[in-house]
């Protein structure tokens, strides 16, 4: 049987300009309209000359222009050609607001650094946390009914929700000198908490209109290496009673994941770990380990435990380097050649793109579809020679 | 320096100085991050892959090695009163961390931070932190401590344990040359503080992670704790940056340090 390997995105991809403004309250200028009409073309996203003519006049609703950012955004990914889309976010503010701005418990306490000169806001909890239902069901049922692809619903995992707040509640009082079976179990009925109460009722709403795959995006997995067990805890009560028809995995990234193992070993029925490897390896070809720095400590720790598989990132999403297909081949031949089975491997970026341009991010992912079948021609022709022999 | 950056440097020094905080910092406010400054002013040193700290959501650039690591120009000094003002810079060991120990904890002491160090001292430094982000946990008092020879005692220097529990390397760090050591105290236990430490001891009372604001009778309680273990003396910190939490409430936490530090006294400082 030949192999082939499954491409999918991770999460976000940027926003057009038409949407950022649009729901900034900012006027459009003629090269935000030039855009929608440029990109429409180029994805050749049907009926785009409606959006196009509506941003002109300022006829469309809100609802309007962040359904036309999705429709993109899903035409994007699949001209690319990646297997398994969803629709880059479009309607979310980002990953940590989205659910802290609609469960109850959360109240923002202004916004902080996150690397660099960008920022992020940021809620402290102030009681325990729950939504009143699913909140990602209609942006699914847009995606399903929008692509015939198979589609993967992204949603920021417990842990990282109590990682990235502060708690003015769990651990209100005492902080000072408190022990560390105190601060741990703070930590603990926190995470368990927006497991159950938030990202739940969430999933189970995603299920219930027949999502067939769930990623619980985790990346503040390892910031604090003694708590791993509580992302676990987190994913396992966040996918609790989810039957093993529906597909679940975790992303991480940016991660010391040598602190992963062996806690994942307790995942339940998560299908894998999609991870961020290209941006800490070299770009130079190769598949020896000197030429694979950023895979090499990782996959053997996936070699070596066995579970879960492998969503192998290929796409360092901080640069505009655009990784040749050469390279990405290389990257997944490598990984091939460490696990010594195809079958756990499957092709992703390492994380969301949604720092790069939409230009960047539709080379980078043409080339990381091409890349793929170049490792997989690489792989099959090995493997018909050696069934010859 | 932009005109932004130079404003909101001028409003950081003067809410220190209404909370009566003495030596002055520059909060780094142009420093994307702790090792960045210095791996771009050195040859042999580039900033590149994004990298997460450990304990908080922020990220650093890891430091790749392409040739022998040398200071090229000094960052220059903040513009604060001779005397009265603390640099900050990343310790040997945290910044051979952040390059993945492409490079060694002293030929970085030795060859960039030693002349950094040199440069500020003459430019009226009077304490140099080296922020310590990674000892607390996963290394060894030990190979913290050996680079640290390699630095000049022309300023005194203290190496805050950021954000960790330092129980387990303050017996160590007592020899190390060094005039203080930086404590989280929500992270370590008031009585992990070894009686007649000879170093002074950065108590950081204040929680740099946390939105909650600190009741100053608490730090005042917390410190009252401390003053009989005798530490060649105390002050009074946060336990990392304030870049954790947003502007208006890194604003009132060092308003109620300085509270804290008037109500305990003459016996600290902050």
């Amino acid at each position: 049987m030949s192999i082939q390997f499954v491409t999918r995105e991770i999460g976000s991809l940027a926003k057009p300009s038409w949407r950022v403004k649009t729901f900034a309250g900012r006027p459009l200028e003629d090269n935000d309209v030039a855009e929608a009409e440029r990109w429409g073309k180029r994805l050749e996203v049907d009926g785009y000359e409606e959006l196009v003519e509506g941003l002109g006049r300022g006829t469309l609703e809100r609802s309007e222009i962040d359904d036309w950012a999705a429709v993109y955004a899903l035409r994007l990914l699949e001209r690319a050609g990646i297997d398994v889309v969803y629709d880059g976010e479009q309607r979310r503010t980002e990953m940590y607001d989205h659910v802290a701005a609609h469960a109850r418990g959360f109240e923002p306490r202004g916004t902080v650094r996150s690397f660099d000169n960008k920022y992020y806001a940021k809620a402290a909890v102030v009681e325990q946390p729950s939504v009143t239902g699913s909140q990602d069901v209609d942006e699914f049922r847009f995606v399903r009914d929008h692509t015939d692809r198979i589609v993967k619903v992204p949603l920021t995992g417990a842990y990282t929700m109590v990682d990235w707040s502060y708690d003015e509640h769990y651990s209100r009082e005492g902080a000072l000198g408190a022990s560390a079976e105190r601060r741990y179990d703070a930590r603990r009925r926190f995470v368990a908490d927006v497991a159950e109460h938030v990202i739940r009722p969430n999933v189970e709403g995603l299920v219930n209109t027949d999502a067939q795959w769930i990623q619980i995006d985790e990346p503040a997995a390892t910031t604090k290496p003694d708590e791993v067990p509580l992302v676990v805890l987190g994913f396992n009560a966040a996918t609790k009673g989810i039957g093993p028809e529906v597909k679940k995995s975790m992303h991480i990234c940016f991660s010391d994941y040598s602190a992963l193992w062996p806690h994942v070993l307790e995942l339940e029925d998560c299908l894998e770990l999609q991870l961020e490897f290209a941006n800490r390896d070299s770009r130079e070809l190769g598949t020896r380990d000197e030429d694979r720095p950023g895979y090499r400590d990782t996959l053997r720790l996936f070699k070596e435990h066995g579970y879960p598989d492998v969503g192998l990132g290929v796409l360092d999403i901080h640069s505009d380097f655009v990784e040749p297909s050469a390279l990405v081949r290389d990257r997944i031949l490598y990984a091939v050649k460490t696990l010594d089975d195809p079958g756990r491997i499957q092709i992703n970026p390492d994380c969301g793109l949604r720092t790069r341009s939409w230009e960047v991010v539709y080379e980078k992912l043409i080339n990381m579809v091409e890349g793929t079948r170049l490792a997989e021609e690489v792989l099959n022709r090995t493997s018909a020679a050696a069934a010859r022999a | 320096m932009t005109e932004q950056l130079e404003s909101d440097f001028r409003e950081l020094v003067s809410v220190q100085e209404q909370a009566g905080l003495d030596p002055l910092s520059d909060g780094m406010l142009g420093a994307q991050d702790l090792f960045r400054p210095l791996a771009e002013a050195a040859e042999g040193l580039e900033a590149r892959p994004l990298t997460r700290f450990l304990d908080t959501n922020t990220f650093y650039r890891a430091v790749l090695v392409d040739g022998e690591p040398r200071l090229r120009k000094p960052l220059p000094p903040p513009d604060l009163p001779g005397g009265r003002w603390v640099g900050t810079l990343p310790s040997p060991y945290a910044f051979a961390r952040a390059a993945d120990g492409r490079v060694s904890a002293g030929a970085l002491a030795a060859n960039v931070l030693a002349p950094q160090i040199e440069a500020w001292s003459e430019a009226g430094c009077a304490l140099i932190v080296l922020a310590e982000p990674f000892l607390a946990r996963e290394g060894e008092a030990g190979e913290a401590l050996a680079p640290l020879t390699k630095l000049p005692q022309s300023v005194p220097l203290a190496l805050q344990l950021v954000f960790g529990d330092a129980s387990r390397l303050l017996d160590e760090l007592a020899e190390a040359p060094i005039a203080a050591v930086g404590v989280d105290f929500y992270l370590t236990p008031a009585d992990a503080l070894p009686e007649d430490y000879p170093k002074e001891i950065l108590a950081g009372v204040v929680d740099a992670r946390s939105s909650a604001l600190e009741d100053p009778d608490v730090i005042t309680r917390f410190v009252e704790e401390l003053v009989p273990r005798r530490p060649s003396g105390i002050s009074l910190v946060p336990n990392g940056d304030l870049q954790f939490v947003s502007e208006k409430i890194a604003r009132e936490k060092l308003v109620r340090l300085g509270r804290a530090r008037q109500t305990i006294g003459e016996a600290v400082s902050a």
